[in-house]
């Protein structure tokens, strides 16, 4: 199939984007080593000037998607479904789930498809490896049929060996089971998404025989803790802007996050069929961020991969508190790292190319921050001091330049960069009324100074973990795939204590360090350093249950059709089962 | 379809579901390997490895 190549505008907004974004990192570059360079050349100036460079580019790009993702998409014709034409199946993989909250989630989006008319059959693909759990899955299957009546129609498959993990599952339902589908809807194991949604997938698949894969934004359901609620709110209210901003640069390249998502089987089977790579983890063995990888494959063989906002009625959940999500992040990290040898796959478009690159680089930016850090630290430590008289004979002391304006210039610039596209958010949200479905203006606006302040507090926290993680892979240590600890919540400080107390002791180290070596310094570290040294307190008190008013998402308000399915399933599964009260389920959508 | 307030726990067909396989329908479709390393790719990357970490088996 020959490649559809990318359209005017397109190429046209990357141009813009990434000249735009290389400018600012040039301009920030340029000032940093102008700033620096006032008491001669060093080397650790220029290493300040190219990380500049490099973590300000990052921060302009994602400003740029934010402010080219404002302006609303063109509303189309959605295209009608045929129930005749072409089978489908939702496949849900799953690895070690809790069974009842997964099976009654099926059962849920089952009824949903029948009430909106969709013709599909779902698969359970198990990858579980305890017998126990097993068999706890084989019942909550028959639990699962007697409810939806849906033998013939909905199966249950436990692998021998899970080889590949979840990319390896699909693949083995591929090769056995392919030929009997056309599309395929790929879920996560905590994903809900509305039959009217799978219809809408089906029928653009049906209209669009180049469209290869489909990606939703899914959002964010059952988030209790103020860690998830803000994720929450920013996954409903900042990342449709986001994901506009992407899919006006990604065109017909589009990205694939795993799940929720539709694809056509035979592109798939064609095209996805990934190699383990050579040498050992973590940068060789078994591709761990896959869906990435699927998605360079089929715009490769010359198939259209689209992300569409616009769809609704796909959710997801999310982790509750920030232990949870640095897990997570670990194995994204090491996925995205992976990518490196990926960067030079034959055939690849160069989009897909520069996809792998920003995943790296959404990862190195921190460790290139902590790096910054401390190059300034030591360059101002080990900076000579000022000659006022480097003439022999003179009369009027010289004194260095004074770059203060400059350097504030910069500092403020680089803010804006985090802060601005966000308030942008605010205004398109008041302009276009979405922001009554947050509690309207004010409170959407409250939300997001919340989040920005809350995400303030937490980057050093995320850029010690990350760092750390950088540190592990490249030291070839493989953080393997855990399993997905969904539903876990509330942490003590103790807990907490114990699973972050490293980076308190990080952060006292560098707070007393910058004391030792330059103590002008401390008041300017302390932003980095105190929320480190809090590490555990932050961690506990952001686990914990948040109600009100704050973080709004229109789903508090209007519980998804759906996920009220899903309530009484589990409602009715669990009635027996009392020690089953706390189930992540009961929880406002 | 059944309603979905009927969540009865059937143990007759739990155990039929223990005894069977549950298996989606039998269509094989071919999933070529994609080749995504050419040789010359491994032998750079190895060359890296080896000048970064040298005391690493790459």
């Amino acid at each position: 199939m020959q490649q559809r190549l990318a359209g005017y505008e397109t190429r046209l907004t990357r141009t813009v984007a990434l000249c735009t974004a290389l400018s600012l990192a040039f301009v920030a570059a340029g000032l940093t080593i102008e700033a620096t360079l006032q008491d001669g050349v060093q080397a650790l100036d220029l290493l300040r000037g190219l990380l500049m460079f490099v973590t300000t580019g990052w921060l302009a790009w994602g400003a740029l998607l934010a402010i080219i993702g404002l302006a609303p998409l063109p509303r189309t014709a959605a295209p009608a479904y045929d129930p005749e034409q072409g089978r489908s199946i939702v496949l849900m993989p799953i690895c070690n789930e809790d069974p009842l909250t997964t099976f009654a989630r099926v059962a849920a989006i089952d009824r949903s498809m029948a009430d909106a008319g969709v013709k599909a059959d779902i698969a359970i693909l198990s990858d579980t490896r305890d017998d126990m759990a097993a068999q706890r899955e084989r019942d909550a299957f028959a639990r699962l049929l007697s409810t939806t009546g849906g033998q013939g129609r909905i199966f249950y498959r436990r692998r021998d060996q899970n080889t590949g993990r979840k990319a390896g599952n699909i693949e083995e339902f591929i090769r056995r089971s392919g030929a009997a589908y056309d599309y395929a809807v790929i879920l996560d194991a905590d994903s809900l998404m509305e039959g009217a949604t799978i219809r809408a997938m089906i029928a653009r698949m049906q209209a669009d025989p180049e469209l290869g894969l489909l990606q939703t934004l899914p959002k964010i359901l059952a988030a209790r803790s103020f860690f998830g609620r803000a994720l929450q709110f920013s996954a409903a209210f900042h990342s449709p802007v986001f994901t506009r901003g992407l899919a006006r640069m990604q065109g017909v390249t589009g990205p694939f996050w795993g799940h929720n998502a539709i694809v056509r089987v035979r592109a798939f089977a064609e095209s996805c069929g990934l190699p383990a790579l050579s040498g050992r983890p973590p940068f060789g063995g078994h591709i761990l961020s896959h869906d990435y990888v699927e998605a360079a494959l089929l715009a490769r063989a010359g198939w259209v991969v689209e992300v569409d906002a616009t769809l609704g009625g796909s959710y997801e959940e999310a982790p509750e508190n920030v232990l949870s999500y640095a897990k997570r992040d670990r194995r994204w990290c090491q996925g995205n790292l992976q990518h490196a040898r990926l960067l030079t796959a034959p055939g690849l478009r160069g989009w897909s190319r520069f996809v792998f690159l920003q995943g790296i680089l959404a990862y190195i930016v921190s460790a290139f921050w902590a790096v910054f850090l401390v190059a300034s630290v030591l360059s101002a430590a080990f900076a000579p001091a000022p000659d006022y008289f480097p003439d022999t004979y003179q009369l009027f002391p010289v004194f260095p330049n004074d770059r203060t304006r400059e350097i504030t210039a910069l500092a403020l610039g680089i803010v804006g960069l985090l802060i601005l596209p966000k308030f942008a958010i605010i205004a398109e949200a008041a302009i276009t009324r979405r922001a009554r479905s947050f509690g309207g203006t004010l409170r959407a606006a409250g939300s997001v100074l919340t989040e920005i302040l809350f995400t303030s507090l937490l980057a050093p926290v995320m850029m010690a973990y990350q760092t750390r993680a950088i540190l592990q892979i490249v030291s070839g240590q493989d953080g393997g795939w855990p399993a997905n600890a969904r539903g876990e919540g509330q942490l003590s400080v103790a807990a907490a204590a114990r699973a972050a107390g490293w980076v308190t002791v990080l952060g006292v180290v560098v707070t007393t360090s910058v004391w030792w070596l330059s103590p002008e310094l401390v008041l300017w570290i302390l932003p980095v350093s105190l929320p480190m040294v809090a590490a555990p307190l932050l961690i506990a008190a952001t686990s914990r249950p948040l109600r009100g008013g704050l973080f709004q998402v229109p789903e508090r308000n209007d519980t998804p059709e759906v996920y009220g399915k899903y309530l009484d399933v589990i409602d009715g599964w669990t009635e027996d089962q009392p020690s089953r009260t706390e189930s992540p389920a009961h929880v406002a959508a | 379809m059944n309603d979905l307030s009927n969540t009865d726990f059937d143990p007759a067909l739990a155990e039929a579901v223990a005894l069977t396989n549950w298996l989606p329908p039998e269509a094989p479709l071919a999933m070529p390997r994609q080749v995504l390393e050419a040789d010359a790719d491994h032998a750079l990357l190895s060359t890296l490895l080896r000048l970064i970490f040298p005391a690493r088996r790459v």
